[in-house]
């Protein structure tokens, strides 16, 4: 490619003084010296000189001119005696001037398409850059220098991956070994400018071969995505918040339960401690019964420091941590804390877990959230059955072949009323609730969190009353 | 301070705690702080479970929490008055519900307290409850005693000690028996030897723990 592709071709005086010095001295040789050789053949270096400052026309003119020269320096010499000789070696020289213009024009114009091609990737946003087989940069264009700060001339030649320090969103090799399949690649990758900022870019890979199918070239097109990406991060963000707001006041909901869960094993820690006293304040102590004494301190002291911890994972803002987490794991953590809001709803669980389910790929605590709104949710829509008919079912199932697209389905069924039908298509709006208390966010938020979960959520009416809940969440990618 | 029971009357059997509640840790905490005072225990997980069981022949209480499963505390104490059941109950709450406290005081709860408390008030509490039961105890059993020796009167003796009793004169009781006067003196006599009555009055106030005259104590 030209080097000045970049820029509009700027004309230097010197070569067109040059190329007419040139021309004049073919003149003045051809016209004056006795020479019986087509010294006019040497116009071709004259037309040569031309193609570097003039388009398609004025080569041709420059030509027209070389073959003008010729003639005229032929009448001179030869004008009054034209032997075939010197005819001959005049035509000769003009059929070379004509050919190397026609050549010369003919090239002139491919140059100019390929610049032009070439300028229009410069005008593109898009950063554009190709890397030889060793990872060298051989082209850069303009958005490149834009985005990353190096100009074209300080980028080829540099390794790409280490000028940008690439982070790549898989291994390596994997991601060479794909763009060897299948000729091309897309992702997203962090390059680091000159200026160290960082940019997120979505990048599109193709894979240039020889006609021995050897990869010899990789063209690489990059779209900087950072600003979508900030207001991505922006969007989580808030929603995180809602949810920590939502979990907040689902957690206001049961303070009654959970002051019970907290003041019952402190109540065993006060009174075994006591005892523990008076059995060594015997006049003979007894110390089987206080070691009893202290060892059951040990075991409630323990106990709510459990109730304490699940509450503080409850209620702590933590970013949204995205790692495998265990789907029944999170059942059984989450029925513990609303163990006693069953009870003192008088709703029996029924829980069906089975063992070795694969891993999904979440927040833990967010689905936690999920999951105790569904719970409190079913729990109280039993309020209006007798307590003999409160029946809670909580059931993860994996549903799939065991490969890639499994999900994992909860489902929480209560034996309640079930939800009017006018009620279901806005069970999932924002402030939309049936209760008294309340925002009406609760299903909102866990409709929104299942959703960055990849997952959904629905209700259904059972056919014999109370209503279902499924949760569908896909297992995590490489989970066995 | 909660007297030691240790220094009881040796005929009288150890005080017993019933404890119902349904968390087993509390269960075995409450356990181990009755037994570290010389109390015995009996510990339940339900209500249910507590209606099976004997009420055991000592003077006793009940430490129950108001939230049971199944059925409330205060609904319990009531199923409790209804069957009979006098054990003076203290009540346990995990947090403070003054509606509910004074609902169960009013009902006959010994003491309300809030959980976690202070084990020295749970004594103190259990102790008063169990001197309750005690005075109950004492009254029931002096009680029977007249009501036992009531029944060996003759029906000749219960009519003329009910007459008298409600203040008629020798002399009017004959007349209502259709007995002579001194007939009526003869098993006046053998009603208040009987009776163990030294005077009148003791006999009236028999006659009045027996609801001789359809009023009550």
């Amino acid at each position: 490619m030209s080097p000045s592709a970049a820029a509009p071709p700027r004309i230097s005086p010197v070569l067109p003084i040059l190329t007419a010095i040139v021309a004049l001295a073919v003149f003045v040789v051809d016209t004056l010296t006795p020479l019986d050789i087509a010294v006019a053949v040497l116009y071709v270096a004259v037309v040569l000189l031309a193609v570097d400052f003039t388009g398609f026309a004025g080569i041709l003119a420059v030509a027209a001119g070389c073959a003008l020269l010729t003639i005229v320096s032929f009448v001179l010499t030869h004008g009054q005696s034209p032997g075939t000789g010197p005819a001959l070696r005049c035509l000769v020289s003009l059929a070379a001037i004509a050919i190397t213009a026609l050549l010369a024009a003919r090239n002139q114009r491919a140059v100019a398409a390929l610049r032009e091609q070439a300028s229009l990737l410069d005008l593109t946003h898009d950063t554009v850059f190709v890397r030889d087989r060793n990872d060298m940069i051989t082209y850069w264009n303009r958005a490149a220098a834009d985005l990353y700060g190096w100009q074209k001339q300080e980028a080829v030649g540099k390794p790409a991956a280490s000028l940008l320090q690439t982070v790549f969103p898989a291994p390596y090799a994997d991601i060479v070994a794909e763009l060897e399949r299948e000729g091309r690649w897309e992702g997203e990758l962090v390059h680091t400018c000159r200026d160290g900022r960082q940019v997120a870019v979505s990048t599109r890979w193709a894979l240039e071969r020889d006609p021995q199918g050897r990869s010899v070239s990789v063209l690489e097109t990059n779209t900087d995505i950072t600003a979508q990406r900030v207001a991505e991060d922006r969007l989580d963000r808030a929603r995180m918040e809602l949810a920590h707001v939502s979990r907040i006041s689902t957690m206001g909901e049961l303070t009654a339960s959970i002051a019970h869960e907290v003041n019952q094993p402190l109540a065993a820690v006060t009174s075994n401690g006591e005892a523990g006293l008076r059995w060594l304040a015997r006049a003979e102590p007894d110390l089987v019964e206080t070691r009893k004494s202290l060892e059951a301190v040990v075991r409630n002291a323990q106990r709510a420091s459990d109730v304490v911890r699940r509450l503080r994972d409850l209620s702590t803002k933590a970013e949204a941590l995205h790692g495998p987490v265990n789907l029944v794991a999170i059942v059984e953590e989450t029925n513990a804390l609303v163990e006693r809001e069953l009870r003192s709803h008088g709703v029996r669980l029924a829980v069906d877990l089975p063992a070795n389910l694969p891993a999904i790929e979440g927040d833990r605590v967010q689905l936690q959230q999920v999951l105790l709104n569904l719970l409190l949710n079913a729990i109280q829509a039993m309020d209006v059955v007798p307590p003999d008919r409160r029946i809670l079912s909580v059931t993860v199932a994996c549903v799939g072949d065991s490969g890639q697209g499994d999900r994992l389905v909860l489902r929480v069924d209560d034996s309640g009323a079930g939800i009017a039908e006018t009620t279901l298509p806005h069970l999932f709006d924002a402030f939309f609730t049936t209760r008294s208390e309340g925002m009406g966010m609760g299903l909102a938020i866990s409709r929104s969190i299942v959703e960055a979960h990849g997952g959904n959520i629905a209700a259904v009416n059972r056919p014999d009353g109370g209503a279902s809940f499924t949760v569908s969440l896909p297992v995590a990618t490489g989970a066995a | 301070m909660s007297r030691p029971p240790s220094k009881q009357a040796p005929s009288e059997p150890v005080p017993l705690v019933f404890v119902v509640d349904d968390d087993e840790e509390l269960r075995l905490a409450l356990d181990n702080l009755f037994r570290s005072v010389g109390l015995q225990t009996r510990l339940f997980g339900s209500a249910a479970e507590f209606l099976k069981a004997s009420p055991g022949d000592a003077p006793g209480c009940l430490v129950l929490d108001i939230r049971l499963p199944g059925v409330s505390g205060l609904e319990f104490q009531g199923q409790l008055a209804r069957s009979g059941v006098k054990l003076p109950i203290v009540f346990m709450t995990g947090h403070g519900d003054v509606p509910m406290s004074v609902r169960a005081m009013k009902a006959g709860a010994v003491d309300f307290l809030t959980k976690p408390f202070r084990d020295q008030d749970m004594l103190d509490a259990v102790a008063t409850a169990i001197e309750a039961d005690r005075e109950r105890r004492s009254r029931e059993a002096a009680r029977r005693d007249v009501r036992g020796r009531f029944e060996s009167l003759s029906p000749r003796e219960r009519e003329v000690m009910t007459l008298v009793t409600r203040g008629l004169m020798n002399k009017q009781v004959a007349g209502e028996l259709g007995l002579s006067e001194i007939t009526v003196k003869l098993y006046r006599a053998q009603a208040m030897r009987k009776m163990g009555a030294g005077s009148l009055a003791d006999l009236v106030r028999m006659a009045e723990q027996l609801a001789l005259h359809g009023t009550r104590e």
